[in-house]
């Protein structure tokens, strides 16, 4: 067993592989989502497909890429040299928009040519076809949302398959951007490819496999220690999302946690059954978001690895809405449904532990999806999400105007925005007051006006526009967020949370973002 | 003791004032002198007074200084009362940032607090496109109001940023003016003039840091200029150095100045002894700073301080929060983690006397590698046995014993120091094997060996006075500006007349601009670079400009191409590029002195072993010989293990390397077994 001191030497060269393969996609990108939001995420995983380490980056990515190199093994014999990439949701992917690459590192060894483990980077692609830009729609079925990889071969012992690419590029709206993209995510894997190989000659196999192990374990303990802290006992809690597009009726999502000792089970069982809309979460999604509480609660400095979820036992009911089933429709899953299972769980840890839970943040992201053509003829695809007001904690209130759980993405700069896309930004502040009251404050969610300039196909795929993040502890819920058209700009017309439209120039799109729950009686 | 010997014309005195000391180099008639006075935190002249006296500095030496007043002002939050001018619908643009949060996974997150009160973001009416027209015009009328708004705030600095002002200033010069007729008028700083470039929140954050930092440095300024004179410099971030009146308009240019500095002195030092490539690794006590110098100082325009964004031209310098000071802890999962957290200076390292936690100095002090009795000249006792104490609390949580925890400690502190030497040569796409490390700062030579060992880099050069490289550096700077404009221009539309009525009116500017800090025509020198992305791409990579002929912006893809693989490990010549900015860089050089080796002499170093003692390396104690580091002479060579001893640091060169002393007094280890 790896002694306590080489751990943390391992543990920096690991997570510095996944940095690095992050360094190197953020920076050679060409899209604006992937470059100036930074949609994007990259992980280290050993032999058998288990992640070691994961950089910091998009909460949803990383506790959904394990089934993206699971899946790649179970489809395909990886041989040195071959990248594997895919966005089937119903095989190791999360939405069509985001497409991983999996790219196994052999590297020598005394017992000769041994595959030493697995890189994997994901990056939201603003346009991968489907009914309308930016590949988020309000679909009905998967095969309404774009172009479906299921696990195949980009590269092959090192040879990329150009047709592949060609074959991407030709279902996307913004093709030059996908190539780009692609390309740099291409560069990523083998940046990753040799730093791990670096690992592996300077240490020897036996020692880098030792504490991959070791890694695992150490997050394990780790977590098991928060578990531990926690009272024994049965917590439940549902929250809803309002509506697939299709329908306004409400879609529970029930968890259940169960605590015993140092492990801990969440079950999602009294959860809506899958609907038409296009919320459906797939399970890995489902399993991200469990994921991302573990390791608010067990800390931060906890190495970010599947040791992590040894300790945790996930089901959902096969056919629910965060579990579904081909061919059901999945664009906001990923986006939406996720946030809102992250608010069940706390809703129902909050009772295990009033003193650390805060009340609900946003619990949305706010989607927007603009596609169109430039007066040169040349597609666009602008894809934001807006940030809005974080739930107040036990201890102080809540941030404004910020990104919250399972995502972390950038802004697009206005200047960088309108420099690229027919619009003009109006407004971008703070939505004042929007906060729940309490002992302590949500935070303010965001007002943002935007005018368009060019015809324009918008897609708005948003939540708690009619159900407010709750507050806890007595503290009051935060403001529900509002869309808002005006046509020619005069002409008010309250749109619903999930939306497609046909915009004109001239025509202005006001959303307010929600605010955050307050904590404490006021 | 001089240790670098040349002919200057005229005196050059090198000052960093620290926390602690306050270090000067003094450059004079063809020798550098070093000394260190204690600093004077209630009023830094009077340190610098003290050693000008101490060193007999003449009358019409030139000073040129790193401070740290404006980079302590923000940290300390003790900046102006500052108010923001933006468009209006923006004024929150600051505190929503980029909608990010700093941790993902902390229920108690934080971001770092707003330098302008909500009360003080003022909207402007008035509208540029994205091609500099007005959607919404500003009239002189307008700006006359908003200038009395900012009077009735009360305000001590204001900070002007619109949108698209980089592309059309004409909104922000209203302002300017209305403000500047005020009374009494506020500090001005103005997004058109300091960074006329685009992406509204970083260039707003830099504006807003200029503005609040700078009534305290402009009062520092005056104070010390009344003292001094008008021959004094500060030192920039971007390893150059500015008149101080510039650096009162332009404070957030010195953010940076001490570690700047740092890595000018070393990267000169490294240079001078034949080694170019070198990565400079600075070991404080709470911090590590490292730098790549591939034949020179890197610079990059994108940093944080304090989580405040700047984009100012700065050397490329990378930080981690392992240090001397950093404490050693066991988690609940039972792995040994040192740092960040850290001791500093109270209570201090166990062996301090105060301190009841395990640091990376104490785990020196116990496997033997420090020197207590003259550790700061006597100045400070060091306390052996309570470091051993506590070390053998954390050995037994750990299940270990004392040696093997003690050298633990330094392991994963090396290796959080690894991690930083990667991010700045692997990440960046250089190999960290072909550079020498170059130690300095206190700390620094305890562990450059080990992990140079590491990294697979086979030597290190310690200079002469490791503790003093900020003050050599700050003497021995240039004097640079920077300048820039966006183009936001497509390869094909890019011709020289283009690029040369960019160039034009920056190259005047800069001639004005150095030849009031008294360099004429012809010593100046002004290099041109071009910041270029692929279309589409939204980060450039800056390149040297090409000659303005014919063909000058194909060259300058190419150019482009070639940075880009190295950077990045691809490149794409079919894909077309677009030029973003063009950056003019203007020099002033100031006089290097020089400089000619001593004669290497005997390669005997025993007149130079003061004392044979026990030391820790791989698990066991080891013999080891300590030496006198002012006894060393060129020429004298030994092996390891071995202990070089001198009043502000330690260096220790273990089993397997061999050190020698050059003819400038350097020590160089190599590692002599594969």
């Amino acid at each position: 067993m790896p002694d306590p001191i080489s751990l943390q030497v391992f543990h920096n060269l690991f997570s510095s592989v996944a940095e690095e393969m992050g360094v190197a996609l953020g920076r050679s990108a060409f899209s604006v989502n992937i470059k100036e939001r930074q949609d994007y995420s990259c992980a280290l995983f050993d032999p058998q497909a288990r992640m070691v380490a994961q950089a910091a980056h998009i909460p949803v990515h990383l506790g959904s890429m394990p089934a993206s190199v699971e899946a790649a093994l179970e489809r395909l014999a990886l041989s040195p040299g071959d990248v594997v990439a895919l966005n089937d949701p119903y095989m190791g992917g999360t939405h069509l928009p985001d497409i991983t690459l999996v790219a196994p590192v052999f590297a020598a060894t005394e017992g000769g040519t041994t595959l030493v483990g697995f890189v994997a980077n994901r990056g939201h692609h603003a346009d991968i076809g489907g009914m309308t830009p930016g590949s988020l729609p309000l679909s009905t079925e998967l095969l309404q949302e774009g172009l479906i990889i299921p696990p195949i071969k980009l590269a092959r012992r090192g040879r990329l398959n150009a047709e592949v690419v060609d074959l991407l590029c030709r279902n996307s709206r913004t093709p030059n951007d996908r190539r780009g993209d692609i390309a740099a995510q291409l560069a990523a894997c083998r940046v990753g490819e040799r730093r791990l190989q670096d690992i592996v000659a300077r240490y020897g196999w036996e020692e880098t496999r030792e504490h991959m192990d070791g890694l695992l374990d150490y997050s394990e303990r780790l977590t098991r220690a928060a578990i531990r802290g926690m009272p024994d006992g049965e917590f439940s809690f549902t929250d809803h999302l309002e509506g697939d597009g299709f329908t306004d009726d409400p879609l529970p999502i029930r968890a259940t946690v169960r605590v015993n000792g140092d492990e801990m089970e969440v079950d999602f069982t009294g959860t809506a059954s899958q609907t038409d809309g296009c919320v459906n979460a797939p399970f890995a999604i489902s399993l991200s978001a469990v994921l991302y509480v573990v390791r608010c609660i067990a800390g931060e400095q906890v190495p970010a690895n599947q040791g992590v979820m040894r300790p945790v036992a996930v089901s959902a009911p096969v056919g629910s809405l965060v579990n579904p089933t081909p061919p059901h429709a999945v664009a906001g899953g990923n986006v939406e449904t996720s946030q809102r299972i992250v608010d069940a769980l706390m809703g129902a840890l909050a009772q295990a532990m009033p003193g650390l839970i805060p009340a609900a943040s946003q619990g949305t992201m706010n989607n927007i999806l603009v596609g169109g053509r430039h007066p040169s003829g040349e597609g666009f695809a602008y894809y934001e999400t807006i940030a809005g007001g974080m739930g107040a904690r036990p201890d102080k209130d809540g941030l404004s105007g910020v990104h919250t759980h399972m995502t972390n993405t950038l802004n697009t700069p206005i200047e960088a925005l309108e420099l690229q896309f027919p619009m003009r930004v109006r407004r971008y502040a703070l939505r004042r007051g929007s906060g729940g009251q309490g002992a302590f404050r949500g935070g303010d969610g965001i007002v943002r006006e935007m005018e368009f300039l060019a015809p324009a196909t918008v897609t708005l795929l948003t939540e708690r526009r009619e159900n407010a993040p709750y507050g806890l502890q007595g503290g009051a819920p935060g403001a529900p967020g509002e869309n808002i058209l005006y046509r020619n700009g005069v002409e008010e017309e309250r749109l619903p949370s999930k939306v497609t439209f046909r915009a004109e120039p001239g025509d202005v799109l006001v959303l307010l973002t929600p605010g955050g729950g307050g904590w404490g009686a006021a | 003791m001089p240790y670098i010997r040349g002919d200057m014309s005229k005196a050059i005195l090198g000052v960093d004032i620290g926390g602690t000391f306050t270090d000067f180099a003094l450059i004079s008639q063809g020798e550098v002198r070093v000394f260190k006075t204690s600093s004077t935190p209630d009023d830094p002249a009077r340190a610098v007074i003290t050693g000008l006296q101490e060193l007999d500095a003449p009358p019409d030496a030139d000073i040129s200084h790193g401070s740290t007043v404006a980079t302590n002002a923000l940290l300390e939050r003790k900046g102006a009362r500052t108010a923001l001018l933006v468009t209006e619908g923006f004024e929150d643009m600051l505190e929503i940032g980029r909608q990010n949060r700093p941790a993902l996974y902390d229920f108690g997150v934080e971001r770092p607090p707003q330098l302008v009160p909500p009360e003080l973001r003022i909207g402007v009416r008035e509208r540029l496109d994205s091609q500099g027209s007005a959607v919404i015009p500003l009239t002189a009328g307008d700006a006359g109001r908003i200038a009395q708004q900012v009077r009735e705030s009360g305000a001590e600095a204001v900070a002007v940023s619109l949108l698209f002002s980089f592309r059309n200033p004409e909104h922000e010069r209203l302002l300017m003016e209305a403000l500047s007729r005020l009374e009494n008028g506020a500090y001005l700083s103005v997004s058109s003039d300091l960074l006329p470039e685009y992406r509204e929140y970083e260039r707003t954050s830099t504006v807003v840091v200029n503005a609040y930092v700078g009534p305290p440095m402009a009062r520092y300024l005056q104070r010390l200029a009344d003292a001094l004179g008008p021959r004094l410099r500060i030192m920039h971030s971007g390893g150059g150095s500015l008149s101080a009146a510039r650096a009162s308009q332009e404070p957030v240019r010195t953010l940076l100045s001490g570690p700047a500095g740092g890595v000018v002195g070393a990267f000169l030092v490294a240079a001078q002894a034949g080694f170019p490539q070198a990565i400079t690794f600075d070991m404080g006590g709470t911090s590590t700073d490292v730098s790549l110098c591939p034949g020179q100082v890197q610079e990059t325009t994108s940093t944080q301080i304090g989580g405040y964004p700047t984009r100012m031209p700065t050397i490329d310098i990378h930080t981690v929060g392992a240090g001397g000071g950093s404490i050693a802890r066991v988690d609940p999962g039972g792995a040994l983690l040192v740092g960040p957290q850290s001791a500093g200076a109270d209570p201090g390292p166990a062996c301090y006397g105060r301190g009841e936690q395990v640091t990376v100095t104490d785990a020196n002090l116990v496997l033997g590698r420090m020197d207590v009795g003259r550790f700061l000249d006597g100045r400070m006792t060091l306390d052996t046995d309570r470091s051993r104490f506590y070390l053998e609390k954390l050995a037994s949580d750990l299940g270990q014993d004392v040696v093997t925890t003690a050298e633990g400690v330094l392991r994963v502190a090396n290796a959080t120091m690894e991690r930083a030497l990667r991010a700045i040569s692997l990440e960046r796409g250089f190999d960290p094997r072909r550079f020498t490390l170059l130690p300095f700062g206190g700390a620094g030579p305890m562990h450059a060996c080990h992990l140079a060992e590491g990294l697979g880099m086979k030597r290190v050069l310690v200079p002469p006075h490791p503790g003093v490289l900020s003050a050599l550096g700050a003497a021995l700077a240039d004097v640079v500006k920077d300048y820039s404009r966006t183009l936001l221009l497509q390869e094909s539309q890019v011709d020289a007349d283009v690029l040369r009525d960019a160039f034009r009116p920056m190259e005047q500017q800069a001639r004005e601009d150095l030849a009031r800090e008294g360099f004429n025509r012809s010593q100046l020198q002004l290099q041109r670079f071009l910041d270029l992305r692929y279309v589409g791409q939204s980060y450039e990579l800056t390149v040297p400009c090409p000659p303005l002929g014919a063909r000058v912006s194909q060259a300058a893809a190419r150019r482009f191409h070639r940075a880009h693989r190295q950077r990045y490990g691809h490149s794409d010549p079919s894909q077309p590029t677009e030029v973003v900015a063009a950056r003019l860089k203007a020099i002033g050089p100031v006089e290097k002195p020089d400089i000619a080796p001593a004669a290497e002499g005997a390669q005997d170093p025993t007149p130079a072993v003061v004392d044979e003692r026990p030391v820790v390396f791989n698990g066991r104690p080891v013999p080891t010989r300590c030496y006198d580091r002012s006894l060393l002479t060129p020429g004298n060579a030994f092996a390891g293990p071995a202990l070089v001893l001198q009043m502000d640091s330690t260096t220790v060169i273990p089993p397997g390397w061999s050190a020698r002393v050059d003819g400038y007094r350097n020590l160089i280890l190599e590692l002599s077994h594969a």
